[in-house]
């Protein structure tokens, strides 16, 4: 099915759809989060006309049913392209997809999944202020009162909650056993009586994730996926989604940047300074080595050859060559990167070096740390012994 | 014909299993011209296999890992400048006798030499791996590649005993050498397109057999933490030592990705497999730093062998253009290509 004439075939699909349809200029039109937002909006919805926001989903989708090779090939194109990433829309179409297609209800399928098509947007409510990297320690309370579980307590890090209509949302039913055992997996509606949305200013000026405060939400309990105390294993579920296309999007966008820095050591008529071409030069290879690792765990999972720990190589890779990228940036752009300028809301790579020096620990840090990824490549991919559990202050 | 790199891979380990470290020389170069090794990259038309540059990178990746002595690097090189010329008087029967195991290295660092007054060559060449048991010198010199015997009057070797224990290093002096002009195989712009020709399996193989020792020095020290036992518990489970494996596996892993991937790059320039294999090699000492550093004590002895890792991955830095040369050059080939 996907032999290389057909992939070239949808490629030339796609770059013809995009010639017409891909958005321009709006890099300067997001100049706050809600202008953002609705550009967001608008070419999620764009996409799904085309037929391309969903390839991932199953093929009774329109759009869907499409293999990771040709997942690969749209995302390849939609980098060329240089068009907005899928920020708003991505737990929506990611991760409420992928919980609801493997572990919803049929009548949850029925209702949730053709609203993400129509613009219905999903945040995540996993992490809580004692519950980070250690994820199932957390403590959200849910207690069951006839049709309805009754919520109380905080998550945070929730990506674009304050224009979220749904969540997903861990919660404790129970303190028995291991700490995994008494979670339970909601989906929980955002209007909901009782929810309180604050968004979290960021460093660089931006508000991509938010703090959610629960207190006394009612849930009604058709709307709980999964068993009760079976929301571990939901979530698993929720967390594999995203199959490796991210990053290699991610990857090939900080490569194409790199002409920000070309700029910069012309401006400062830097053209032969040998350190100085080291360096960039250093970098431009560090790049194009997270373009080939990332393509190459894609390559591994189409023919079903990823090993564990794979995914944490790549992750580890990007995000620090991201961190160096940006570093350089503001070295090179001296004292002009210190006066405060406008930031590119929502974008990684924009020009802006202090922004995007700040933006970059978002991937040193979010999807499981720097520190958690050397812990998963270290015991479960060089087998490293892992420390004895039961540790109590 | 289809060989599957895996199975070249599979070969290789066979042939030179991991627990054989630094083999015997005399014994490798035998069994290396045995396997045809020689020809993997030889085009079918010149009696060789045709395989890609990636093939050539299995097969040097695995003789990394095992601290190869033998000189195949020099040898392949100096194959691929014959092929390169093919005005070459009895340049078959030169492809000949080296797939069959004549040894001709090219030299792997810089050499100078002028012509006098009576038309003999002065001049030295370094970098010359194993000459003792060459026939020939295949010199690569500026503007001038010549074939030299190696007992020929006027040519005297010599060598320079190296730190890296794996490999034997010679000097080259000429004077007074007469250079056979049958044996002059370019010269001028023709040598510079021969240098152009044989530079990016250079890169390649040199890369291979960093990124093959790297990994072999990293198994090598997480094995050692995982049963080196401390205060109670093996030394691999202290995270400070975790981390520090992760990031070097990292390492490896995305120079590795690099690798594969621009060894089969038509569109990869001289200067892209260049910065590669800076990346490679700065990884080797990277990974073999810390090896010596996470073994302690025993790795300052010369009874353990972290201490061969360390010297040649030193001594692979050092080949074939510096790690700052390269990289000033991508960075002045990636400023280039977004024009102001």
């Amino acid at each position: 099915m996907t032999s290389e004439a057909h992939l070239e075939t949808l490629r030339g699909e796609v770059r013809g759809w995009l010639d017409v349809h891909a958005p321009k200029g709006w890099r300067n039109a997001r100049q706050s989060h809600e202008q953002f937002a609705a550009d967001q909006r608008a070419w999620f919805l764009k996409l799904v006309e085309g037929g391309y926001a969903i390839p991932h989903w199953p093929a009774e989708w329109p759009g869907g049913g499409r293999s990771l090779a040709e997942q690969k090939v749209i995302y390849e194109e939609l980098t060329r392209a240089d068009c907005p990433r899928l920020l708003l829309s991505f737990v929506s179409t990611y991760h409420a997809a992928a919980t609801l297609l493997e572990c919803g209800s049929e009548a949850q399928k029925a209702r949730y999944l053709p609203a993400i098509l129509k613009g219905e947007t999903w945040c995540q409510g996993f992490s809580e202020p004692n519950a980070g990297s250690d994820l199932a320690a957390l403590k959200a309370r849910a207690v069951r009162k006839g049709d309805v579980y009754v919520v109380s307590g905080q998550k945070v890090w929730s990506t674009m909650a304050q224009y979220a209509d749904k969540c997903l949302l861990l919660v404790r039913t129970g303190a028995d056993g291991p700490k995994q055992a008494g979670i339970t997996f909601l989906l929980m509606d955002m209007k909901a009586k009782g929810v309180t949305v604050r968004p979290i200013h960021q460093i660089q000026g931006d508000e991509e994730y938010c703090e959610v405060f629960l207190d006394d939400v009612e849930v009604p309990v058709a709307d709980r996926v999964g068993e009760e105390g079976a929301g571990w294993a939901v979530a698993q579920a929720t967390l594999s989604s995203e199959r490796g296309l991210t990053l290699m999007e991610l990857s090939y966008r900080m490569r194409g940047a790199m002409h920000y820095i070309a700029s910069l050591i012309r401006k400062n008529g830097l053209e032969n300074d040998a350190g100085v071409l080291r360096d960039f030069g250093q970098l431009v290879t560090r790049a194009d080595a997270a373009c080939a690792i990332a393509d190459r765990f894609l390559a591994n999972r189409i023919a079903g050859i990823e090993r564990v720990g794979d995914a944490s190589l790549v992750k580890n890779t990007y995000s620090r060559v991201l961190r160096e990228y940006s570093a350089l940036g503001l070295r090179l752009g001296r004292m002009d990167e210190q006066y405060l300028a406008p930031i590119v809301f929502g974008d990684l790579n924009t020009g802006n070096f202090m922004a995007d020096f700040m933006n970059s620990y978002a991937w040193t840090i979010a999807g499981g740390s720097e520190e958690v990824q050397r812990n998963i490549i270290s015991e479960r991919m060089l087998g490293m012994q892992r420390e004895p559990k039961g540790w109590a202050a | 014909m289809m060989i599957e790199l895996s199975e070249l891979q599979d070969a290789a380990q066979k042939a030179f299993p991991a627990d054989g470290l630094v083999p015997d020389r005399d014994v490798s170069w035998k069994l290396i011209a045995e396997m045809g090794w020689l020809m993997i990259d030889l085009p079918e038309a010149d009696g060789g296999l045709g395989l890609g540059r990636d093939a050539l990178a299995t097969i040097l990746f695995e003789q990394g890992r095992v601290l190869s002595t033998a000189p195949l690097i020099p040898a392949l090189l100096a194959l691929q400048a014959i092929v390169a010329s093919p005005d070459l008087a009895g340049r078959e029967d030169w492809i000949g006798r080296i797939c069959g195991g004549e040894y001709v290295p090219l030299n792997l660092l810089p050499g100078s030499a002028s012509v006098q007054a009576d038309g003999t060559l002065a001049g030295r060449i370094t970098g010359v791996f194993e000459a003792d048991m060459a026939s020939h010198v295949l010199a690569g010199l500026p503007g001038r590649y010549v074939l030299i015997p190696n007992d020929a009057p006027g040519v005297t070797v010599t060598e320079r005993p190296l730190w890296d224990r794996s490999r034997r290093l010679f000097d080259i002096a000429l004077d007074g050498f007469r250079p056979d002009p049958a044996l002059v195989l370019a010269e001028d712009e023709a040598a510079a397109r021969v240098h152009d020709r044989i530079s990016p399996a250079a890169m390649v193989a040199l890369a291979a057999d960093s990124l093959g020792g790297a990994s072999a020095a990293l198994d090598l020290t997480v094995e050692y933490l995982k049963t080196r036992r401390q205060f109670d518990r093996p030394l691999a489970m202290f995270q400070a030592l975790k981390h520090r494996c992760a990031d070097l596996k990292t390492h490896i892993a995305s120079a590795e990705a690099l690798l594969w991937s621009r060894c089969i790059d038509d569109a990869a320039s001289n200067i892209d497999l260049g910065a590669m294999k800076a990346m490679a090699t700065d990884t080797y000492f990277m990974v073999v730093e810390e090896m010596i550093q996470l073994h302690g004590g025993i790795g300052l002895t010369e009874e353990h062998q972290s201490h061969l890792f360390l010297k040649r991955a030193l001594l692979n830095m050092q080949l074939c253009g510096s790690a700052d040369n390269w990289r000033e050059a991508a960075g002045r080939q990636a400023l280039a290509k977004f024009a102001g």
